[in-house]
């Protein structure tokens, strides 16, 4: 029970399949090129037995059908920087990676629509939107370098999903190829399609329904002015309770993110943003829309963090400002670099209430445990985002175990295991903390209604036997 | 020969799974009620139990602070609505129906109104359910918090499946505070290419008005655009709506604007009547309008401008009325849309079937979900496009 490889064509000979069937330039085989695949932006590594490099849908669906023929998994990979092992071909098989469908097919004005391919980069498509004064809402902070086809994959949210909704608000079309090689388009343009909802089924689906080919996504009208904030306060609990106290004055701001001390200091050191860095918590707070009522909405939140102790408030005065101050919300995970040479990142969700127990149960797992664990998160949906410092490989099984005793705190608070980064392999055997097995079983038979052969992405999201029976076995035992 | 209907109305979420399992073990086919308003979507059959979701009502959980209520799904949304009033909130969903119509219903008619604009439909606000399944388990998705990607998305499935999947039990949704300003203005056209360049000129604002509404009759269009949030942030929207309307026609505000959207969210057929309705690529809707007021038997059509769904209504004689109507769906694929007969006499049933020609993107796929979720195939025979 060590290997989950199944049966089926692997390394050389897939290979040499692969590239009668496309032609060298689309595949890599050799050892030097499949390292280069082993790993995204999480801990887990595995290598592929082959990557292709479609050039279209039809690239796509020809090695669709090849890997359902001969038995081999097909994983999809964007830009590789997902953080739960979503790229990682736990199965071996063959890695699809999109870096050369990565066009914009058109951006449709007056729909307000564009078409795009897997491939291209989140923040290119706000780039062309710009000058017609649209933009892409969903913004997860490697939005630099993450592509469409990822965010449609793990359903993708970020700093600014808290008014406007994170991907699967915004996709409105999916050109989807199943894993027998099967093409099917789904909606289009217009919001609503008859029947069951598929695209919404697909998206978040991890790559385990299928690979997405074409995404037709919402643009939205650019706010006519922003207001930014920063507000420091003297402890973490003081930063928490103004979240919801925000909130119930009526205000649902754009966005509302929250760092602590340590990810202040790594920011500063990496970044330069201006932080304070006695603060024990910053909040980075946001609303935009129209001009009109904006520095009220901004006065009202200043009101609420000096009620709760705020000791500095700083209010962007020009986009300059602005940018600086989102630089290092959204440099923060990279700048972890300046703490520790590597960290595990969690992505629990909690009612936004019991922010501050929660938080304060991080804070006594990383003393428990000795590890450093700094926090940067998006306060305002309750979406933590704890990062576990480590120096050493070895020291990963007990980041993992700290970060599973994390997890099962905002599970019993009432949330989630993820909010934005996915199950993939990282967390497949913590769902049953979250669903029972009829609701798993449930899930299971979407699986099989698109990938009845179970050749798209396997081992991701549904505990499987091999890699979760010492998990299970540990849940089974009386506490 | 009639048939004995047999009704369960369960009290829990489990009595009405153990009432699907038994139905199903049987092959007897299922009927689901909540307020029993939208009877005439579908081309219902006959059905041999009835299943009432009324004995589910009730708030689960509702934590003010955390913006979300959970509720059981027969609970009617205007009790709902009064029980979040109470704390100053709102779930922002104005469907038609809303006066009767329960959670449940909504959710699973993807019943959304005219507030979809400013706060997305149905799919867009629910992140939780429970649903009670044809196997007799209950499968919950989704959760009590805002923001969840655990496992699939299987709300989203849930959302206009017409209770072919399952009875949805429970729903969680995001709710919002109550906004402090409201206010409405109409404006008037002759045409509708005005009416809509009007509204498109709106929506390509930062404004995000709550309700983008277009309504017409032959040679009288009007914009009828609702404002919601912070004071100035309203007089601004509808400065911004005056703006679009003067170039092509006359605005006034209208204190009142809510009571005239409420009859609009259904538009009711005349029982002689035929209701089409179409979801369209924003764009498409000037073309689409301009189309139905040319066509025999044309009376009104109602658009939320901002998504795209279009409701058109036609009258008179049947022949006219079936070429009329096959006439909008043709007219809604070829713009990239899609469109479902809503309303028509009984007697045309068996001319003008719901769905078009039902060849549905991916149908398949839900052909194998369906059959996956319910083998029998025993839950809302005829109900949806899926067969």
């Amino acid at each position: 029970m060590t290997t989950a490889v199944r049966a089926g064509l692997r390394g050389r000979e897939l290979v040499q399949g692969l590239t009668s069937l496309l032609g060298a330039s689309k595949v890599l085989g050799t050892r030097e090129d499949l390292i280069l695949y082993e790993y995204d932006g999480a801990v887990d590594t595995a290598t592929p037995d082959a990557v292709v490099l479609p050039n279209d849908t039809a690239d796509v669906s020809a090695v669709a059908r090849f890997c359902h023929e001969h038995g081999v998994p097909i994983v999809p990979r964007g830009a590789g920087t997902g953080l739960s092992g979503g790229a990682i071909p736990v199965e071996g098989g063959v890695v699809v990676s999109f870096a050369r469908m990565a066009r914009i097919l058109e951006i449709d004005v007056p729909n307000r629509r564009a078409v795009v391919q897997p491939g291209l980069i989140n923040l290119h498509l706000s780039t062309a939107a710009a000058p017609y004064g649209l933009y892409f809402v969903p913004d997860p902070s490697s939005q630099k370098a993450c592509t469409l086809g990822g965010n449609v994959a793990e359903n993708s949210g970020g700093p600014h999903t808290l008014a406007y909704g994170v991907t699967t608000n915004h996709v409105t079309g999916l050109e989807i190829v199943l894993s027998d090689g099967t093409v099917v388009r789904l909606g289009g343009k217009a919001e609503d399609a008859e029947g069951y909802d598929l695209i919404g089924a697909f998206v978040g689906s991890e790559g385990t329904l299928g690979l997405v080919t074409e995404i037709t996504v919402k643009l939205t009208p650019l706010p006519e002015d922003k207001r930014t904030i920063l507000a420091a306060f003297p402890t973490m609990d003081q930063a928490s309770a103004s979240v919801s106290a925000i909130i119930a004055t009526g205000l649902v701001p754009a966005a509302i993110e929250l760092m602590d001390q340590l990810a202040t200091q790594a920011v500063e050191a990496a970044v330069g943003a201006g932080y304070p860095l006695d603060a024990g918590g910053i909040l980075l707070l946001e609303v935009d829309g129209l001009r009109d009522g904006l520095d009220d909405a901004a006065a009202r939140i200043e009101a609420v963090c000096r009620e709760h102790g705020a000791t500095t408030l700083r209010r962007a005065r020009n986009a300059l400002e602005r940018d600086k101050l989102w630089a290092g919300r959204k440099g923060a995970f990279a700048a972890m670099g300046r703490l520790a040479p590597a960290y595990y990142v969690q992505d629990g969700v909690i009612p936004r209430t019991r922010l501050p127990e929660v938080l304060r149960t991080v804070r006594e797992v990383s003393e428990r445990y000795g590890l450093r664990i700094a926090n940067v998160f998006h306060a305002g949906d309750g979406n933590l985002h704890p990062l576990v410092l480590f120096s050493d490989p070895s020291e990963l099984p007990r980041v993992h175990e700290a970060g599973l005793e994390i997890l099962t705190a905002c599970v019993a608070a009432g949330g989630s295991l993820t909010g934005e980064h996915g199950v993939g392999m990282e967390k497949n055997c913590y769902m049953p903390l979250q669903f029972t097995p009829a609701d798993l079983a449930a899930m299971r038979r979407v699986k099989d209604s698109f990938d009845p052969a179970g050749l798209a992405n396997p081992g991701k999201i549904f505990p499987t036997p091999s890699r979760c029976r010492e998990f299970q076995l540990r849940q089974a035992t009386p506490r | 020969m009639t048939t004995l209907v047999e009704r369960a109305r369960p009290n829990t979420y489990h009595e009405c799974a153990r009432a699907l399992a038994s139905a199903s073990e049987q092959k007897r086919s299922i009927r689901i009620i909540g307020a029993g308003t939208k009877s005439y979507l579908g081309d219902l059959v006959q059905a041999d139990v009835v299943v009432e979701t009324a004995g589910l009502r009730g708030i689960v959980a509702h934590v003010p602070g955390d913006l979300t209520v959970t509720v059981a799904a027969g609970t009617p949304l205007v009790d709902l609505q009064r029980s979040l009033g109470e704390h100053g909130q709102v779930l922002p969903l104005d469907p038609p129906h809303g006066d009767a119509a329960t959670v449940g219903g909504i959710v699973a008619a993807n019943s959304a109104g005219f507030r979809r604009a400013r706060y997305g439909g149905v799919r867009d606000l629910l992140v939780g359910t429970t649903t009670a399944l044809a196997d007799g388990t209950l499968a919950h998705a989704g959760g009590r918090v805002v923001k969840n990607v655990a496992g699939y998305d299987m709300n989203k499935l849930l959302v206009g499946s017409l209770g072919t999947l399952g009875v949805i039990t429970e729903c969680t949704f995001k709710v919002l505070p109550l906004p402090a300003a409201i206010a409405g203005i109409r404006a008037s056209f002759s045409r509708a290419a005005d009416a809509f360049a009007a509204a498109d000129a709106v929506a390509r604002t930062p404004a995000r008005p709550a309700a983008l509404v277009v309504d017409g009759v032959a040679g009288t269009w009007q914009l009828l655009v609702l404002a919601e949030g912070e004071a100035s942030a309203v007089e601004r929207t509808l400065a911004i709506v005056a703006d679009a309307a003067a170039a092509r026609g006359s605005a006034e505000r209208d204190a009142d604007l809510e009571r005239t959207l409420g009859p609009l969210r259904e538009l009711p057929a005349e029982p002689e009547g035929v209701l089409v309705r179409a979801s369209l690529p924003p764009a498409a809707q000037r073309a689409f309008a301009e189309g139905a007021q040319r066509l025999e038997g044309f009376t009104r059509l109602v658009a939320d401008a901002a998504s795209g769904t279009v409701r058109a209504r036609l009258l008179g004689d049947d022949d006219d009325m079936i070429a009329g109507a096959d006439a909008l769906l043709a007219a809604a694929r070829v713009c990239g849309g899609s469109a479902r007969i809503e309303r028509r006499p009984d007697r045309l049933r068996a001319r003008l079937g719901s769905w078009g020609d039902g060849d549905l993107p991916g149908l398949f796929l839900m052909r194998r979900l369906k059959d996956a979720f319910d083998p029998h195939a025993v839950l809302e025979p005829g109900r949806g496009p899926i067969r």
